[in-house]
């Protein structure tokens, strides 16, 4: 028997080749799919009626189910809800339900919908998806069969529907308070979560759409940019969301990664405060809008990968006024507007922040553009975390980003006198007056074209400038297939179930 | 001895309360609180001052700071405002993914700052103290946002020998995730620790001291373990208490590079969310380590150097 005295150099040797037997690259698991997305720490929550981040969204999405779903221009496509109609008013809605089951074998019955409606409308709970169920008479909805539920509205509303396919209107089960280890109806079943750390689901084989195409999903929290493209190319995770423009130009070639890309997903533009000087005077607003170079702001700062605005919200989506003329840039026309009102030489600053990676570069550009009108304009960049919150008091001009939502739900929360998110305080009875009538005509193409009347005058008076819709990126390993490019929000955006390995 | 450990740590207590006094008054000062950043962009005002008035953030700074307070006394530090759930829990979890990362960087770092102090400092100015020095202040000038994307393009993302970060996996399990993060902060600290040995070794070896033991005929390797070390280690020992601290309170760029959930991270997203009472935690949790690591490496300086009784203040 010969021994082998265990020498330094031989220690040494062994020392040296242990790491690489031991580790390699990531193990190569068929039945896992690992997804990064940045987090939100300790504030991510299961409760699908507190989703505020796309990584609550998407764990919502696996876990539970909606009644209907957003297509990518944001029509409806049904879910839960099997068919639904109502009444020649608008006010009385009855929705038939699927047969499906929550995780745990209970069918989802109309007293689950009713449920989960109620709990979101309620004023305690602070939903941000309360607004889409604020016009329901709870008093005199009622179930009507476990399949079949009757809501009733205070005002007539065709476009009701729209709400239940919104973040955060995931239907839970009858009576549920309790959310660290939820059971939905969803795709997938609840297996571990820590907020901030990384969550595990397993496929849900009876899911009443078929049991997914993985086994496992992980969601994988990574924050910095470069460390989810890293953790990407190096086989530690399988999918990337939320890439920058450069990181997807550059990535554009690597026979590693695919490319998502959803054109137009994102408005990128800025609101005037027409309530406040100096954009009280419209005609110091219209010079704004037309003293910017929305050519120039997409090809600096959103790399030349978006496209231009017509400042209207929903460039694409269903309901959009596509027949009004694209607003172009008019040095002159802007300057003699800032003349006229005796403005030249008015200093005023842009609101920003590094919330959205083009915020910096727009606010600078918009600046210089703004410059040639005659207008004094500096960036004030302010905390990300709170920037939102604190433009709804502070500020005349500011930037800003909205997602993937119905135009009409945009139009309600922005313009209505009073509305949820109406930070440029416009207020019109002829708007008001417009998208009521809106709400309660029946027949869609008519409906749609009032609301088309609605954005003109939001064009013309609003005091939103939408210079662009930026192109959302998302990487994702050859070894993965089913995935299609989709707007955040919509049915196919962060759709696991459909997802293969190989 | 120990009336010195008593009066340090009292004056320590006081700069922790000073820290913490502090720290509530500028969280107060920032704009937005946790009730607006956790509903998020679409958050109406109404949502908010309900949330708001759930947290207790509508009652005076005062009156939050003294429940704060009390609590603290019986060593309760709260529950977050976001999560509800208890301070230390989420600290406890986070100081363990930062001791991991930070002990096993001590481990490398000590020996080799040992080794390179030494051989530099007995050679003062020869050819192998120029090159490591050389080396360790490069090391030490690479910004660690660089080195470490360095590393990861040429081990993880090029040649697929290491991990490029540790998300998703516990690091207990896969030590191999440890490797890029600890070479990275081994390179920041050993340049300081490295040349304060260096110094205090190059002085103890001209000394009388080591000339008389060396013409005694003890072996150099005595003279230098027994005699020189001990009494060149002070400063480093203080250096390294430094470093200590700051691989334990602020390693934040080398945790977001490559996905860790430390306290340099938990740290900033707690400011970032407005959540007052976790940042107390980290602030305390940080006041206590600087002023553990302080005291523990004044101590060591002390028993290494017992012919030097501190002034007394």
């Amino acid at each position: 028997m010969t021994r082998h005295p265990l020498t330094r150099r031989r220690l040494l040797a062994l020392a040296a080749l242990t790491p690489l037997a031991a580790c390699g690259t990531a193990p190569a698991d068929t039945g896992r799919l690992r997804v990064a997305f940045a987090a939100g720490g300790s504030k991510e929550t299961l409760d699908p009626s507190q989703v505020s981040l796309f990584v609550d969204q998407a764990r919502a999405k696996a876990l539970f189910d909606t009644l209907v779903a957003y297509n990518a221009d944001t029509s409806l496509r049904p879910r839960l809800a099997e068919s639904w109609e109502s009444d020649d008013s608008g006010t009385r809605w009855r929705i038939r339900l699927r047969r499906a089951a929550f995780h745990d074998g209970r069918p989802v019955t109309a007293d689950d919908v009713l449920y989960t409606f109620r709990r979101i409308a309620d004023p305690a709970l602070a939903s941000s998806s309360r607004q889409y169920f604020a016009k329901v008479d709870f008093g005199r909805s009622k179930a009507v069969s476990p399949a079949e539920i009757e809501l009733t509205l205070t005002a007539p509303d065709f476009e009701f529907p729209s709400g239940w396919g919104a973040p955060g209107a995931e239907i839970v089960p009858a009576g549920t308070t309790d959310f660290t280890a939820p059971v939905g109806s969803g795709p997938f079943r609840f297996v571990s979560f820590t907020p901030g750390g990384p969550a595990v689901f397993r496929k849900n084989e009876s899911h009443w759409d078929g049991a997914p195409g993985i086994d496992e999903l992980e969601f994988v929290p990574v924050n910095e940019e470069a460390a989810r493209v890293n953790a990407l190319l190096s086989g530690q995770v399988d999918y990337a969301h939320d890439l920058a423009a450069g990181t997807a130009a550059r990535l554009a070639g690597d026979g590693r990664v695919s490319l998502l890309e959803a054109k137009g997903t994102t408005m990128q533009g800025m609101m005037l405060r027409v309530t406040r000087p100096p954009f009280a005077d419209p005609r110091l607003m219209r010079a704004v809008l037309s003293g910017v170079d929305r050519e120039a702001l997409n090809r600096v700062a959103l790399a030349g990968r978006g496209e231009i605005g017509n400042d209207l919200f929903g460039k694409g989506l269903r309901g959009y006024a596509t027949g009004i003329p694209q607003r172009g840039r008019d040095v002159e026309a802007a300057r003699s507007l800032v003349r006229e009102s005796g403005a030249e030489g008015l200093a005023f600053a842009v609101e920003t922040s590094d919330v959205d990676p083009g915020f910096a570069t727009a606010a600078t550009l918009i600046s210089q553009q703004l410059g040639e009108i005659g207008l004094k304009v500096t960036p004030n960049t302010r905390a990300s975390s709170t920037y939102f919150s604190e433009i709804k008091t502070k500020g005349v001009a500011a930037l800003t980003r909205t997602a993937t939502l119905p135009v009409p739900t945009f139009l309600n929360q922005r313009f209505r006198t009073g509305g949820s998110n109406n930070v440029n305080g416009f207020a019109s009875p002829e708007f008001d007056a417009l998208m009521d009538r809106a709400a309660a005509t029946p027949d869609e193409s008519a409906r749609l074209a009032l609301f088309g009347d609605a954005q003109r005058i939001v064009h013309e008076s609003g005091g939103l400038l939408a210079w662009g819709f930026s192109t959302w990126t998302i990487g994702v390993s050859k070894r993965v297939s089913g995935l299609v490019s989709a707007p955040p929000n919509t049915f196919d955006w962060a759709r696991f179930d459909r997802a293969r390995l190989s | 001895m120990p009336g010195y450990a008593a009066r340090r740590l009292g004056f320590a207590v006081l700069q922790a309360m000073f820290v913490l006094v502090a720290t509530f008054a500028v969280t107060a000062l920032l704009p937005g609180d946790a009730a607006s950043v956790v509903l998020g962009e679409q958050a109406t005002d109404e949502q908010v001052a309900t949330v708001r008035h759930r947290l207790g953030l509508d009652q005076p700074i005062l009156d939050r700071f003294g429940h704060w307070f009390s609590g603290l006394l019986t060593g309760d530090l709260g529950r977050s405002l976001v999560t509800g759930a208890p301070v230390t829990e989420e600290i406890a979890r986070r100081f363990a993914a930062t001791a991991l990362l930070a002990g096993v960087t001590l481990l490398v770092l000590v020996p080799l700052a040992l080794g390179i102090g030494v051989t530099c400092g007995l050679r003062e100015g020869s050819r192998i103290d120029r090159v490591l020095t050389s080396v360790t202040l490069f090391l030490h000038a690479i910004p660690e946002f660089v080195l470490g994307l360095l590393l990861v393009a040429g081990f993880a993302v090029y040649t697929g020998l290491l991990p490029a970060t540790a998300a998703g996996t516990e690091p207990a399990a896969r030590p191999e995730v440890l490797v890029l993060p600890v070479i990275v902060l081994v390179a920041r600290q050993l340049c300081d620790v490295a040349r304060q040995l260096r110094i205090g070794i190059a002085e103890q070896t001209r000394g009388q001291v080591a000339g008389h033991l060396r013409l005694l005929g003890l072996p150099e390797r005595t003279v230098v373990l027994r005699h020189l070390l001990p009494a060149a280690a002070a400063p480093a020992v203080q250096q390294l208490a430094r470093a200590v601290e700051g691989l334990l309170t602020g390693t934040v760029i080398v945790e977001s590079l490559f996905a860790f959930t430390g306290l340099g991270t938990g740290f900033v997203e707690a400011v970032q969310n407005r959540d007052v009472p976790q940042v107390q935690g980290y602030v305390l949790t940080f006041a206590v380590v600087v002023v553990l690591g302080n005291l523990v490496a004044d101590l060591v300086a002390h028993r290494l150097t017992p012919q030097r009784e501190p002034a007394k203040w």
